[in-house]
């Protein structure tokens, strides 16, 4: 039994790799020590090359609102992943995790979301540096 | 049984970054089927047909290195090699990422998967982001006053079964010659050796001749392997480039790791993925908002 579990996990690490083209260097772009996890409604989405963006207004604990934007790989690489554009509508809640960009502004690597239905998609750039797919993601 | 299962994951982690290095772009190399057996297809004329959508066979590393095969990775800059390439680490976005084509040798040390179209006189190369380059092989030779370009003044021509391209007349520092910012000047010659040894399989094996910038000629080879119904997709990279428009982008290509790839070797890791123990809260950097 534990050997078909070793096994069933060692292939699902296999079958969750997606590797892609990537646009730039991730490190180039984002502080690999600022990781973030952002829980917000989604205002905008931009399904676009060279990245897809997610646009969320996200709300701290006394109620206030900053909007956030989220970095995501091309319409190819999260078709891929799993994600499709149809799978996320305005005023969605998501969760997206990923790191800071080096320039402080409000601009994070969406490397997993959350989709509402509980999903956890690998949102970044396969190829750019950053994190795998496998690292960060588990399928449901 | 424990030591079994630790090893067994640990091995698949390991494949993924491997993989993960790698490209699949244009529709490539995700959830794939096996690799063609059988022999070289040959084309109406006898030659090798290389033609079909070619990814990377995870063995290329470390990726997008053009000094991937030479003893640590170390390659024998020039003293204005040294020079260009702490200028491309210090002072240049990547020119890919400002939509210039990747040029050679980038495009045969990187990421992407590629389709290759081998139509008569012709030997077309399909990449991401639109870029593409023609080989002609038609018996020219180089011109005397080229102008040049991201993908050289490119000669085709047959020794065998093997595809030969000679390239001369590079654009010079405005692009790089690999994934981690590495240099090549004006005075680049390129030899591509390329061959099909079976259906499935496509082998290059790559001069980069460059002694303004590099000692001695750098020798880099790699092979890729055919997937067949995939193909070059449209990428528009200008559509939304705002990485570049709104300054998000530092120069160069970030921290290169000990193993010769580009990245952080020890990244913070994320908070784990959303669950009954790990609540949907915001997690914010001290001082952010």
């Amino acid at each position: 039994m534990k050997l078909k579990l070793a096994v069933f996990v060692a292939a699902a690490g296999l079958l969750v790799t997606l590797p892609a083209m990537a646009h730039h260097s991730f490190s180039a772009e984002f502080d690999g020590n600022k990781p973030v996890r952002l829980v917000g409604k989604l205002v905008k989405l931009e399904w676009t090359n060279p990245h897809s963006y997610f646009y969320i207004a996200v709300a701290d604990d006394k109620g206030v609102v900053s909007n956030w934007g989220c970095e995501g790989g091309g319409p190819g690489a999260l078709s891929r992943a799993g994600m499709k554009k149809g799978d996320l509508k305005i005023g969605d809640t998501i969760v997206v995790d990923g790191y800071l960009a080096k320039d402080g502004s409000h601009l994070i690597d969406a490397r997993r979301v959350t989709l509402p239905d509980g999903r956890n998609i690998y949102g970044g750039s396969p190829g750019d540096g950053g994190p795998p797919e496998g690292a960060v993601t588990s399928k449901k | 049984m424990r030591r079994l299962f630790i090893k067994l994951f640990a091995a698949s982690l390991a494949l993924s970054f491997c993989a993960w290095a790698q490209d699949g772009q244009g529709g490539g190399r995700g959830r794939r089927g096996p690799v063609p057996t059988g022999p070289t297809p040959k084309t109406a004329d006898g030659h090798p047909d290389f033609t079909g959508y070619w990814r990377d066979d995870g063995n290329a590393n470390p990726h997008g290195n053009i000094g991937k095969d030479l003893p640590g990775f170390k390659l024998p800059f020039t003293k204005a090699g040294e020079a260009a390439h702490s200028y491309n680490v210090e002072h240049t976005v990547d020119p890919e990422s400002l939509c210039l084509p990747g040029g050679i040798p980038r495009e045969d040390a990187g990421d992407g998967s590629f389709q290759l179209v081998q139509n008569g006189p012709d030997t077309v190369f399909l990449y991401q982001y639109g870029t593409f380059r023609v080989v002609p092989t038609d018996g020219r030779k180089h011109s005397e006053d080229p102008d040049p370009t991201y993908f050289g003044e490119e000669i085709g021509s047959w020794d065998g079964d093997t595809f030969v391209i000679d390239s001369i007349a590079f654009k010079d520092t405005k692009t790089w010659a690999d994934e981690n910012a590495d240099p090549h000047s004006d005075a680049l010659h390129t030899i591509e050796r390329w061959t099909r040894p079976d259906a499935g399989h496509l082998h290059l094996e790559l001069t980069i001749d460059d002694p303004k910038f590099y000692t001695q000629p750098i020798h880099f080879q790699r092979t890729w392997v055919a997937s067949p119904g995939q193909h070059t997709r449209e990428q528009a990279c200008s559509e939304n480039n705002i990485d570049v428009s709104a300054g998000h982008l530092g120069f160069g290509p970030g921290p290169i790791r000990a193993d010769g790839t580009r990245g952080y070797d020890n990244p913070a890791p994320l908070p784990p993925p959303v669950s009954k123990t790990n609540p949907a809260k915001t997690i914010l950097p001290p001082g952010f908002h």
